[in-house]
């Protein structure tokens, strides 16, 4: 077919969105890169933290010392990526890696509760803050476009973490620690009082946070089992 | 046992309370501001659709739109104004991509409409960057909404399915295929539609075709863009071909064909010819 010069597309149209459009991905290819590498190191993280379920509580230091020595290998990753995805619009690309935060953000709060990053005790909840500054990275941004963790992330890790306790739970009661069951109960109770004064619309979010009225019930369970046989601390 | 737990003491007590009723301000703003943001894309959406609902009563090519034209569509691009510029401060910096699935039905509707405009026009296809001035122009007084790249080529997709529709209806009340006169005045000269003759004079079909071949020249890469692009693409292929089958039965039985006959779009009768 004759393109007599005078057609419908100015010459260079397609051309520059061509350019635009291998700009972007060979971003995205950067990105893999560096998301990959986080998804490699947080199997790792999280191999090691799943040993908790077999780990007596006098035994855990050694378990979040090894979880916390590979979780400063993702925040090295995290600032890698960080630094490269805020070059560029935020929420662009951000498909390519939440999933990934995600997960990195749950094995600081597992390996936190379980008493790593300082806080000794069983039980407690890193906030956003704490695990944005485990992180090294903003969080909640909301007047500049740079990388951060977002509230989304860190209460998709949240539940996930509900979730690994719930299994924590039963597994504790095999080790012959009757005392942590009722603190996971108490604490996955108050993590869903909190999801319930949240307006949330049909999202993952919302998906995801309706189990947790399930996994309440399952460490309740547990707590009811031990209760009934007179196995439950006395204090 | 769970009602106690809702309304009792447990939720009260609960130490994460304070940091729960920050989360639930935060993400009460995102979601009003997403909800603001379909609703918008939607009325854009349903004003570009009557827009070129008017635009397919239009029977000339190269020539600016008839009065009628611009007066029954004025009422459409004041609600597309109003619209971006309702939502425009929603869509700057940080947020500027992150409702990008909300709005972009809107903008796709809108470039469709646009580009259509355009080409009726001037027999042309409007830049990106010509397009994006003009979405940007929407919202003078305010921060504009800025077209994705992504978003033009995509409401280019769906423009090919209007060329279509344009030739056929042009093809059942005139007899032929619109064409797209030559730089130099011809517009006195005799159209026979004639199998030589259309292979050189550009038309509605040359064009489609063109549009076609840069289409399909475009590498959408990987993510979801390259995604819908894949949909796009069958539907503009078939869009084409449409034409394509419209031009060979006018050009086969065009002599014999009775005033106001309307090409056969199903496909059975080409396969009747062909067998």
């Amino acid at each position: 077919m004759a393109n007599n010069g005078t057609g419908m597309i100015q010459s260079g149209v397609f051309e520059s969105l061509q350019r635009k459009i291998d700009e972007d991905t060979a971003v995205k290819d950067a990105l893999r890169d560096i998301v990959q590498e986080l998804e490699k190191q947080d199997r790792v993280t999280q191999a090691i933290l799943s040993r908790s379920h077999s780990t007596a509580t006098a035994d855990l230091p050694s378990v979040l010392s090894a979880a916390q020595t590979n979780i400063e290998k993702e925040v090295v990753t995290i600032q890698r990526l960080s630094e490269v995805a805020s070059k560029h619009p935020y929420y662009k690309f951000n498909y390519a890696w939440t999933r990934h935060v995600q997960d990195a953000c749950f094995s600081i709060l597992f390996c936190g509760w379980l008493g790593g990053f300082g806080k000794g005790d069983t039980g407690q909840l890193l906030n956003m803050e704490e695990v944005g500054s485990i992180m090294g990275v903003p969080v909640n941004v909301k007047d500049r476009d740079t990388f951060h963790l977002t509230i989304e992330e860190y209460l998709l890790a949240l539940i996930s973490l509900a979730d690994e306790l719930a299994r924590l739970a039963r597994n504790s009661v095999t080790l012959g620690d009757h005392r942590r069951p009722l603190q996971i109960s108490q604490f996955i109770k108050d993590v869903h009082a909190g999801f319930q004064i949240l307006n949330l619309k049909n999202d993952t979010l919302r998906k995801r946070s309706d189990g947790l009225k399930y996994k309440s019930r399952e460490v309740e369970d547990v707590v009811y089992d031990l209760s009934l046989r007179g196995l439950l601390p006395k204090d | 046992m769970e009602g106690k737990e809702q309304d009792g003491s447990g939720q009260r007590s609960s130490p994460f309370m304070p940091m729960f009723e920050t989360f639930r301000s935060e993400l009460d703003e995102h979601h009003d501001r997403r909800e603001r943001i379909i609703k918008a894309s939607r009325d854009i959406t349903a004003s570009s659709k009557k827009i070129i609902f008017t635009l397919q009563r239009i029977r000339a090519l190269k020539q600016p739109l008839p009065q009628h034209a611009i007066k029954s569509n004025k009422q459409y691009h004041d609600t597309i104004k109003t619209q971006y510029a309702s939502v425009s401060r929603d869509l700057q910096g940080l947020n500027a991509h992150r409702y990008n699935r909300q709005i972009t039905g809107g903008c796709q509707e809108w470039m469709e409409a646009a580009s259509f405009q355009h080409y009726l026009e001037t027999a042309t296809l409007i830049a990106y960057d010509d397009a994006r001035k003009l979405l940007r122009g929407l919202d003078a007084e305010g921060p504009g909404v800025d077209l994705s790249a992504e978003d033009y080529v995509l409401g280019i997709y769906d423009m090919t399915g209007e060329l279509m529709r344009f030739a056929i209806t042009a093809m059942a009340t005139s007899g032929e295929l619109p064409k797209i006169p030559a730089t130099s005045a011809m517009d006195g000269e005799e159209m026979d539609v004639d199998a030589t003759s259309a292979a050189q004079q550009r038309s509605v079909l040359t064009d489609m075709r063109e549009l076609r071949s840069a289409l399909e020249g475009l590498d959408a890469g990987v993510g979801p863009f390259a995604k819908d692009a894949d949909k796009k693409m069958e539907v503009m292929k078939q869009s084409v071909e449409k034409v394509e089958k419209a031009l060979y039965g006018l050009i086969v039985r065009g002599a014999e064909r009775p005033k106001g006959w309307m090409p056969d779009m199903d496909g059975a009768r080409a396969v009747e010819v062909e067998g």
